[in-house]
């Protein structure tokens, strides 16, 4: 579309207010800053669930493939805590009790940090501003949530809107979800959200211009037909 | 999907660190007791009473043909659940170098639904959408005055909100009108 599209170079958008304090060109990381923004982040908890996954699929796979004689009967008819693999062990016991140990530590470690990653809620920076050498200003994340989503509350067309800061310290970025009213004009909204909140914001909060995930959703009037 | 991820990696998480835990206990206790005492049962897991049933029970045996296909299809649901948690957000064109506009499938579909559902013609519809493709079934009556059939009016009320909507991708849309009988 095209005629509701805000040109960026020609609206006062967040990178133009920045300009005022030395932030006329983002930094090249901003567009990834908000792109990750946008929800928390799942791919860990991807990443090692894949893992286990793949781990038990080639593990019962194999079993299943002996099992089944497909490496020959032979195999097949051979005990299960095979006696060659056990002499092994036996053969070097200190060996393979320290391996098992250290194997044994290496799981309870990484299993423990992985529950409590996993179960950690988002953080919620606050907002460090530039207030001059020996002063340190520091806006709260409840503070500028409250700001940002009063500010979008206001445009006409949304009925709901929540913001919250997401990222660490150094790298903060902020989280605008808005409910579409029913009768909500959407590209208008789309125009305004970054012309009108977000340019607010960033005066705010001294021209300092956040990475911004803006996420749209329709209110839900009319019951589940949808989905 | 990511629902189900938020659950099991944490469970999955704290079932390897138990793991762990089993492992070094009954090693360091059957260590220890292998100075000493003879004969040990294990500490918390039975595992001398395992391993003499496991040392009777060769491959080619129904349980352990059991216990591996369900190991295999255990990983297997794993691995599509990793797989299938992906974000299906719809982006939208970003209006600055530092925004990120997006939205749901859900969304998108509430949407076109409304409207969709808004023409005079349109008694029902029912809308599935994704960032490629928008479906559209709806239920209404054709003209009488040989104007413009059902299917091109909802395809235009369709196509119309995507020319609103600044989506960074256009999806593909595809109606599906059954005839209404009787009035209006």
């Amino acid at each position: 579309m095209t005629a509701a599209t805000p040109d960026p170079a020609a609206t006062p958008s967040t990178a133009a207010r920045g300009s005022a304090v030395g932030l006329d060109t983002p930094p090249p990381q901003a567009g990834r800053h908000a792109r990750r923004a946008v929800a928390r982040s799942a791919g860990r908890d991807r990443w090692l669930v894949g893992l286990v996954g793949v781990v038990l699929l080639l593990a019962g796979t194999g079993a299943a493939l002996l099992a089944f004689g497909i490496f020959g009967t032979g195999r097949a008819q051979r005990s299960v805590l095979d006696p060659m693999i056990v002499d092994a062990l036996r053969a070097q016991p200190l060996l393979w009790r320290i391996v098992a140990i250290v194997g044994g530590l290496l799981l309870l470690v990484l299993g423990l940090l992985w529950a409590i990653r996993s179960l950690s809620p988002e953080r919620r920076p606050d907002l460090a501003l530039d207030a001059g050498a020996d002063t340190t200003l520091t806006v709260t994340a409840a503070a500028v949530a409250d700001a940002v989503a009063g500010q979008a509350r206001a445009l006409p067309g949304i009925s709901r809107a929540r913001a919250r800061m997401v990222g660490d310290e150094r790298d903060p970025a902020l989280r605008l979800t808005v409910w579409l009213a029913e009768d909500a004009d959407v590209g208008e909204v789309c125009r305004r959200i970054p012309e009108e909140v977000l340019a607010a914001a960033t005066d705010a909060f001294g021209g300092r211009a956040l990475p911004v995930a803006v996420r749209i959703e329709a209110d839900t009037e009319e019951g589940p037909r949808v989905r | 999907m990511r629902v189900l991820l938020r659950v099991l990696a944490p469970l999955l998480g704290l079932a390897l660190a138990a793991v762990g835990v089993l492992v070094v206990v009954e090693v360091v206790a059957a260590w220890i007791g292998s100075a000493g005492t003879t004969g040990s049962d294990g500490v918390i897991v039975p595992w001398p009473s395992w391993q003499q049933t496991l040392d009777g029970l060769v491959w080619a045996t129904t349980p352990v043909r059991i216990t591996a296909i369900v190991v295999a299809v255990v990983g297997l649901l794993l691995l599509l659940v990793a797989l299938a948690a992906r974000r299906h957000d719809v982006p939208l064109r970003p209006p600055a170098p530092d925004v990120t506009v997006t939205t749901s499938p859900q969304a998108l579909a509430r949407m076109v639904g409304r409207r969709v559902r808004a023409a005079d013609a349109v008694s029902s519809a029912a809308v599935t959408a994704s960032r490629r493709a928008i479906s559209v079934r709806a239920q209404g009556w054709e003209p009488t005055d040989g104007g413009t059939g059902l299917a091109e009016s909802v395809r235009g009320d369709v196509e119309s909100l995507l020319d609103d909507l600044p989506l960074a991708n256009r999806p593909r849309v595809s109606v599906a009108v059954r005839r209404q009988a009787g009035p209006r």
